[in-house]
């Protein structure tokens, strides 16, 4: 089964593919002013760092510096 | 008036090369003639940053010279083409469609544009594009110094981004082609918005050198056309090796679509629930057409399955982390507030708070997900899917928000292609393929890296099928 939530699946499919990382999209209110950005911004970052540490790492898997293939 | 007739703003390059060289028209006159439709009709879409009639009169002047001594240069020489405003053009201004950087000028010219304009390629005008390339996120299609890119085939809608002005212009035959640059998804999103053939080039593979970083590890400049043959012609001008640029390839591309491999030997995966739930209703039977159309080709279609990964989240972080860092000097000067979007102000502010090990988190899964590709591109060698699952939105859409109510698909498919083929620097080509309530959509082929070859043999097969890519959209009234 894949490991893709409905909500990420959502936010896959709205239009922005750099606002992928949104895991949610679809029902909270837009932010009213300059400050709920910011917290919306960082509220978002730290979801994603929540997404990565739910991935199961390797200890072996090392950072991706080459991109010549 | 111009004497060119209308069919040649929206003729493929080697047809508008060969009529130069057989003298139908001069290239003062055809350059003088797109610079009059890209300064007339360009602002009504939003699409012009910067007109350079008088440099590229001067440059046609020396393309008639040499066509008249027979110094040909290929085909690229004399057809007018133009640029997403992130290039530096020396001793112009190179926006980046951003206001804080409206007056910035360089002194040197991008390497892609040089290497275009040592084939007698001309340059009509700098095309405009989303602030920054959109870098890290923006909410709305007015986050721009031009104003929101306004789609060809409805102005209430958007063009796409970030390489707005690109699509915009091919679309309408203000530019035989343009130049576009994609971190994730800026390329091929426009590209299929406005009913264009676009090409993200595999990671590397072109030089960044002049080009405005978003990513450092994620940026390619990449060609926008009418055509996949038109693509390859362009890329074989623009890839190669370059001191310049450290994250070159330093391979070379040569267009050969007669060597391509014979499309029966070429495996094709797709997920089904891509094209009978993902996209939109309205352009399903398009969308069925085109996959027979492909089938029809000769190649093996096979069900494919993406590896499962947390794409959005770590291309979020690389592009947040990579972007504050490269713009941090901007942030601290406060002039970070004079961007036209508040969701990007706050996004490159946040992006400075990411911790190393998030990035290092993110770049760690990149590169298993990179393995995973390789593993998937050994038993198909290309994916296929629609470029984008909606048309464009409204122009005042918050693009955080999906357009459609329709339901989720029940399983993911492909629809992550773009984010998971820019983390591995896979080369993509987006070709129009039917059309939903009016709105051009496309679809995406996906191959190996440097498998540029086979992906515009394959939409040039295609396109030799098919005229989704010769249609023209009604020019809207000043």
């Amino acid at each position: 089964m894949s490991k893709f939530t409905r909500r990420e699946l959502a936010a896959a499919l709205s239009t922005s593919a750099v606002l992928l990382a949104r895991p949610q999209v679809q029902t909270q209110p837009l932010p009213a002013n300059a400050d709920e950005e910011l917290k919306a911004s960082r509220a978002q970052i730290h979801d994603n760092a929540d997404q990565l540490d739910k991935f199961p790492l390797p200890m072996t898997a090392e950072p991706a510096t080459t991109f010549k293939p | 008036m111009s004497s060119i007739p209308d069919d040649i703003f929206f003729a493929g390059i080697a047809e508008i090369n060969q009529k130069l060289t057989k003298k139908e028209f001069s290239a003062v006159e055809l350059a003088r003639a797109f610079c009059d439709r890209l300064e007339t009709i360009g602002p009504r879409y939003n699409a012009l940053a910067l007109s350079l009639r008088k440099d590229v009169l001067r440059d046609a002047k020396e393309v008639d010279g040499d066509i008249k001594r027979d110094r040909l240069r290929g085909p690229l020489q004399g057809v007018p083409f133009g640029a997403k405003d992130l290039l530096a053009y020396a001793k112009h201004p190179t926006t980046w469609g951003a206001k804080p950087y409206a007056d910035q000028v360089f002194d040197y010219t991008a390497s892609a544009l040089k290497r275009i304009q040592k084939h007698g390629g001309l340059l009509t005008g700098k095309l405009a594009m989303v602030e920054l390339a959109g870098g890290p996120s923006y909410r709305y299609a007015s986050a721009s110094l031009t104003g929101p890119g306004l789609n060809p085939w409805d102005n209430t809608r958007w063009s796409g981004g970030s390489s707005s002005g690109s699509a915009i212009a091919v679309a309408l035959g203000l530019a035989t082609y343009a130049l576009g640059s994609e971190t994730s998804g800026s390329i091929l999103t426009p590209s299929a918005f406005c009913g264009v053939t676009g090409l993200r080039p595999t990671y590397g593979l072109v030089s960044r050198h002049g080009a405005m970083a978003l990513s450092w590890t994620l940026d390619k400049i990449g060609p926008i056309c009418r055509s996949a043959e038109d693509c390859g012609l362009v890329l074989e001008a623009i890839a190669g090796g370059d001191s310049d640029d450290s994250s070159s390839a330093r391979k070379n591309f040569y267009y050969t679509p007669q060597f391509s491999r014979d499309l029966k030997d070429v495996r094709v995966g797709f997920a089904p629930v891509d094209f009978n739930e993902g996209v939109d209703p309205a352009a399903r039977g398009d969308y069925a057409k085109a996959l027979e159309t492909i089938r029809s080709l000769g190649v093996q279609v096979t069900e494919a399955k993406m590896p499962d990964f947390p794409y959005g989240p770590v291309i979020g972080t690389i592009i947040s982390a990579e972007g504050s860092a490269i713009f941090e000097p901007l942030v601290k000067s406060g002039k970070v507030d004079q961007l036209a979007d508040q969701h990007q102000i706050a996004g490159l502010k946040a992006g400075l708070e990411i911790p190393a090990k998030d990035y290092l988190k993110a770049m760690r899964i990149r590169a298993l997900i990179q393995e995973a590709f390789r593993d998937l591109l050994s038993t198909v060698d290309v994916l296929i899917a629609p470029t984008r699952f909606d048309p464009a939105p409204k122009i005042t859409q918050p693009l955080d928000r999906r357009a459609s109510d329709r339901p989720v698909p029940t399983t993911p498919g492909l629809t992550a292609l773009i984010p998971a083929g820019n983390l591995a620097g896979l080369p993509a080509l987006s070709l129009p393929c039917g059309f939903a309530n009016g709105m051009p959509m496309g679809l995406q082929l996906v191959g190996s890296p440097f498998s540029e070859n086979m992906l515009l043999a394959i939409g040039k097969t295609f396109q030799d099928h098919t005229d989704w890519h010769k249609r023209r959209p009604p020019v809207a009234a000043a």
